[in-house]
């Protein structure tokens, strides 16, 4: 066994294991992104297609300079975007309100229990999306289960207003996350030192003192992490808005698919996906850098 | 205070059966109506009937005589025929693809490792509407057909990192001295490969594979936007269905996809239980 052979032999080795991955990767995963970045810097063509010339304004309809040749500025773009913001914020905040309570007594269950709860939260995960929330639709729609069992109590005499609402495209959203924030904030409880919980108490600290500088501060990670996992597929859904909600529901993954399939202006709708894809791609830069400085303190308790 | 304290453990309890109860009652209520006999609202109860099962299996009903009924059968068949179809395809490809990336990054070491495995998870943290439009736009720019063969190559671009993550995860955990023992003993590499290395990996492998398929089989966003026109998707049907109007047999549909992706899901992670 000489040296140098044996290094030419690995390198082939990981030739073969590496060279079809990375080919496929480069040109069904990089290339379409490239070229995508490339159309959100184009103009629209007059019928569909593009034309091939430099143009900023796809990104300025959304931000503030439109194409002054066209059209004036129209803030509802700049609306669309702050609303999938917005919802999508208030779909972390529920997930996490939902999860954490439930995170910890599932974590002081028996081996046993504990282990048949994680599967229970896991499981939905692998089952359909579009029939989970098209179970939300029989339930919430005019003539759907929850109205139809308040006018047989006699609660209401009309049908409430329940889908095609904000409300609704939460709702749908919350249901299928929750498996997304459950984990990662429930893998953060788990390894809870308890020891520092009854220190804390012990040294005259009230629940809610120990709950907002022990137990939170050692559970954010899992918090963190659990956030971005749900943003990130809330901000660009167009599932849930296309099924629970209405024209006032639009989100940016509506007006994105729109471009593609109705409007026909296809860089206008590169230039929105990119900019999904910008958020996203800051919010985990900034994640892996918190993630890399916490690695070098020490665990900090304020 | 120790009641308090009590009080406060007691509604964690069943705080707990409420949040699993949010989460498997709409479940239960969808499996419950699809045994409604009511043609017209499938939320109102007017007795249990099993047509509509019988219905997406093709027999006729007596409610089933409107040509319309019978149409959108034939399509939820050809629909779940190129979703299986799609599906074991990606599956074979994304789980070769995936575990010898797997195997690259842990086994080797080479410049460039770490930038795989960020590469690796990137498009499986993309939103899957900018994947989706990305391979839309290249696809036609590139001049292939939307069909099958789009769908298939398009859903292997992010499933490849789920089989590389389970599998990976496998690799992490596994214990190198069998390996290094058979070397010892004067097994060739390939021998070791074969006899010790691979039957370690291959509970990851197949966890890997039952993942993909599942996710391909569920894909909505991206297949919906590299399927073209003529081809439907089980999902894409459904996505479909619930634009257009619902019908009475979507329940039954729901109901059976919902055992199938269950029945697979409990298996890979028996499996994964049985062989640690």
């Amino acid at each position: 066994m000489s040296g140098p052979s044996r290094r030419g032999r690995e390198r082939a080795q990981l030739g073969f294991l590496l060279g079809p991955v990375s080919a496929f990767l480069t040109i069904f995963l990089g290339g379409p992104l490239a070229i995508m970045l490339i159309y959100s810097f184009l103009a629209p063509g007059l019928y569909g297609g593009v034309e091939w010339q430099f143009y900023p304004h796809n990104f300025g309809r959304i931000l503030g300079f439109a194409d002054p040749e066209f059209e004036d500025f129209d803030p509802v773009y700049l609306a669309i975007f702050l609303r999938s913001v917005r919802i999508a914020a208030t779909v972390v905040i529920i997930t996490l309100l939902v999860c954490y309570p439930a995170a910890f007594q599932i974590s002081r269950l028996s081996e046993k229990r504990k282990s048949f709860a994680l599967f229970l939260i896991t499981l939905p995960f692998f089952a359909s999306l579009i029939v989970r929330l098209f179970i939300w639709v029989l339930i919430l729609k005019k003539t759907g289960f929850v109205n139809l069992t308040l006018q047989t109590l006699g609660i209401v005499d009309e049908p409430l207003e329940l889908i095609y609402t904000e409300g609704a495209v939460i709702l749908g959203m919350v249901y299928i996350f929750i498996p997304f924030m459950f984990l990662p904030v429930y893998a953060s409880v788990e390894k809870l030192d308890w020891t520092l919980v009854r220190a804390s108490q012990d040294l005259g600290a009230s629940g809610f003192q120990t709950f907002c500088r022990v137990i939170f501060p050692l559970t954010l990670p899992g918090v963190i992490g659990g956030s971005i996992i749900v943003f990130i597929p809330s901000l660009g859904n167009f599932v849930v808005p296309a099924v629970l909600g209405g024209a006032k529901t639009l989100m940016l993954g509506n007006l994105i698919e729109q471009q593609f399939l109705a409007a026909r202006n296809w860089p206008f709708g590169a230039a929105l996906a990119m900019l999904v894809m910008s958020i996203v791609l800051l919010l985990l830069f900034i994640y892996v850098r918190h993630e890399t400085r916490r690695g070098d303190d020490a665990p900090g308790i304020r | 205070m120790n009641f308090v304290h009590k009080l406060g453990s007691l509604s964690l309890i069943v705080y707990v059966f409420i949040f699993f109860a949010f989460i498997y009652l709409p479940i239960a209520l969808i499996v419950i109506y699809s045994f409604n006999a009511d043609p017209v609202n499938m939320m109102r109860w007017s007795g249990f009937t099993i047509d509509w099962y019988r219905q997406i299996f093709g027999f006729r009903n007596a409610s089933s005589e409107a040509a319309l009924y019978i149409e959108s059968t034939d399509q939820l068949l050809a629909a779940v025929r190129t979703s299986l179809i799609v599906a074991a395809s990606t599956t074979a490809v994304a789980t070769v693809l995936g575990t010898a990336a797997a195997l690259a990054v842990f086994r080797y070491s080479f410049f460039g490792k770490r930038f795989y495995r960020v590469l690796l998870f990137v498009p499986m943290l993309m939103p899957d509407i900018v994947l989706g439009i990305a391979l839309l736009i290249f696809f036609v720019g590139v001049g292939i057909s939307l069909g099958v063969g789009t769908i298939i190559i398009g859903q292997c671009t992010f499933l490849i990192s789920y089989v590389f993550i389970v599998v990976s995860a496998r690799l992490a955990g596994m214990d190198r001295t069998l390996e290094n023992a058979s070397a010892d003993l004067g097994a060739d590499e390939w021998t070791t490969f074969r006899k010790i290395t691979l039957p370690q990996v291959m509970p990851g492998v197949v966890g890997g594979a039952l993942l993909a398929f599942i996710i391909s089989m569920d894909d909505l966003v991206i297949t919906y936007f590299i399927s073209g026109t003529s081809t439907q998707t089980l999902p894409i049907f459904i996505f479909g269905m619930l634009r257009r109007g619902i019908k009475p047999e979507v329940n039954a549909i729901a109901t059976m996809m919902l055992l199938f992706s269950f029945a697979i899901a409990a298996l890979g992670l028996y499996l994964n239980r049985r062989k640690r």
